[in-house]
């Protein structure tokens, strides 16, 4: 079984890939679980996963030349299998986005959950891409009008593409938010239900600059455990693993100009 | 809301009108802010948010396509930047004739919450209004929730992020990939 899931937000700053980083750990207790940096213009996942050294990154992969394996970017780390992207700027130009198709319909033989760290923008191929291939999208919002909007904008884009909605997840709540009085709201005009409230932290911080996803940092802060009633929130559908491959080769992907 | 001509002293791009109004608010500008998210400046849509703006502070507010006022003015054009955003200035005896009615009033914080998130520049405002402009009932109280609570622009936003995801999805040759082909 494997179950393609997108973490996007559509804005930048929500905390997308702590969240990604510590949904992927949660479910990892569950199921096999691949978390692949799909934000390939802003990639920063490698740094909160304390892989800023990592020889071969999903940047390598989506070279029309490549010439390494799939799996030798993937490391296994925290108890989940990782994939990096590079941040060199070079790197992203010559990469061809449309190839991750093929590296998700790679992944996607052998693991239960696929999380992609989706780009926190809806303007480009490469940026929209993750959301279109993905079964699923968890929607990563702060309690604030713009964070809600540009959610809201990232749903309507799932939509468009039928990928249905996992939840939502309110990161960096801080004490006087009043997510609890907006949770019923907020649930009418997103799918699916929000699955937690994650307070502002420290620790968090202190996590990607320990380079630690936050539940191995500080795995008993509130928090994490947030992060984990998120995660138990998130019931990982069942599809044989050769039927996602292959549906994630067939998808449509336009040619590179 | 009829407005007096005004003479174009600042005209700008931007993610979310903060510097513009925190502008506004440092020179003590006397006149109004056209604001116009940059969808619209590209097509042919009717969608800007006038602002009037009296020694800094916004004051009246009045969205030109949906021809809503006050609050719900500015929730027409919330979250939906870039903006282009363009200062004029009038003279101050003419807008004093622009009449003030409860419909059109926002109150002095609320562009700065609502458009920029911005509760610094909102609270610096709110210092820099006249006493009896901030003595109104603060609505909304909370910024979020009456933004989740104004289906009418949920609804907007939605609709245009569908509209703009198939407009798209055009543009990268997508369209095959959307749930229901392309319509249009």
């Amino acid at each position: 079984m494997v179950e393609a899931v997108a973490v996007a937000s559509g804005k930048g700053g929500t905390g997308k890939t702590t969240a990604t980083l510590a949904l992927g750990m949660a479910l990892a207790e569950r199921y096999d679980v691949t978390v692949v940096d799909a934000d390939t213009g802003m990639a920063n996942l490698l740094f909160h996963a304390g892989l800023a050294d990592a020889p071969v990154t999903l940047h390598d992969l989506l070279l029309d030349d490549a010439d390494v394996a799939v799996d030798d970017a993937v490391y296994h780390r925290f108890g989940m299998d990782v994939v990096p992207c590079g941040t060199s700027l070079d790197a992203f130009r010559e990469a061809d986005p449309t190839r991750l198709r093929d590296v998700v319909a790679e992944l996607a033989r052998d693991t239960d959950v696929l999380l992609l760290d989706s780009p926190a923008a809806l303007g480009s191929v490469s940026a929209v891409l993750p959301v279109v291939l993905a079964d699923r999208v968890v929607v990563v919002l702060q309690p604030t009008v713009p964070a809600l909007s540009d959610g809201l904008k990232v749903q309507e884009y799932a939509r468009s593409y039928g990928t249905d909605g996992a939840g939502v997840l309110f990161n960096k709540v801080h004490d006087g938010d009043s997510v609890e009085r907006i949770a019923d709201r907020t649930e009418r005009y997103f799918d699916g239900p929000v699955l937690a409230s994650v307070p502002d932290a420290d620790a968090a911080r202190e996590a990607r600059d320990a380079g630690e996803p936050l539940l191995a940092y500080a795995p008993a802060s509130a928090a994490a455990e947030a992060f984990r009633e998120a995660a138990a929130g998130i019931e990982i559908r069942d599809e044989p693993a050769e039927d996602v491959a292959a549906r994630f080769r067939s998808a449509v992907v336009p040619e590179q100009p | 809301m009829r407005l007096p001509r005004g003479d174009l002293v600042r005209s700008r791009t931007a993610t979310a009108p903060g510097d513009a109004l925190a502008w506004a608010l440092d020179a003590d500008h006397t006149g109004y802010l056209v604001l116009e998210p940059a969808d619209a400046v590209l097509g042919d849509g009717d969608d800007a948010c006038v602002l009037t703006i009296a020694d800094g502070v916004p004051r009246l507010a009045y969205h030109t396509g949906t021809e809503r006022g006050g609050a719900p003015a500015l929730a027409d054009v919330a979250g939906a930047g870039p903006y282009s955003v363009d200062c004029y200035a009038v003279d101050r005896s003419a807008l004093a004739d622009v009449t003030d009615t409860d419909e059109l009033t926002v109150s002095p914080g609320a562009p700065a919450e609502r458009l920029a998130a911005d509760s610094a520049l909102a609270e610096r405002t709110r210092v820099a209004a006249p006493d009896e402009w901030t003595a109104e009932p603060a609505s909304p109280a909370d910024p979020v929730e009456a933004f989740l609570a104004d289906e009418e622009r949920l609804d907007a936003i939605r609709d245009r992020a569908r509209e703009e995801a198939r407009r798209k999805a055009r543009e990268w040759d997508l369209t095959d990939a959307l749930v229901d082909g392309d319509e249009n």
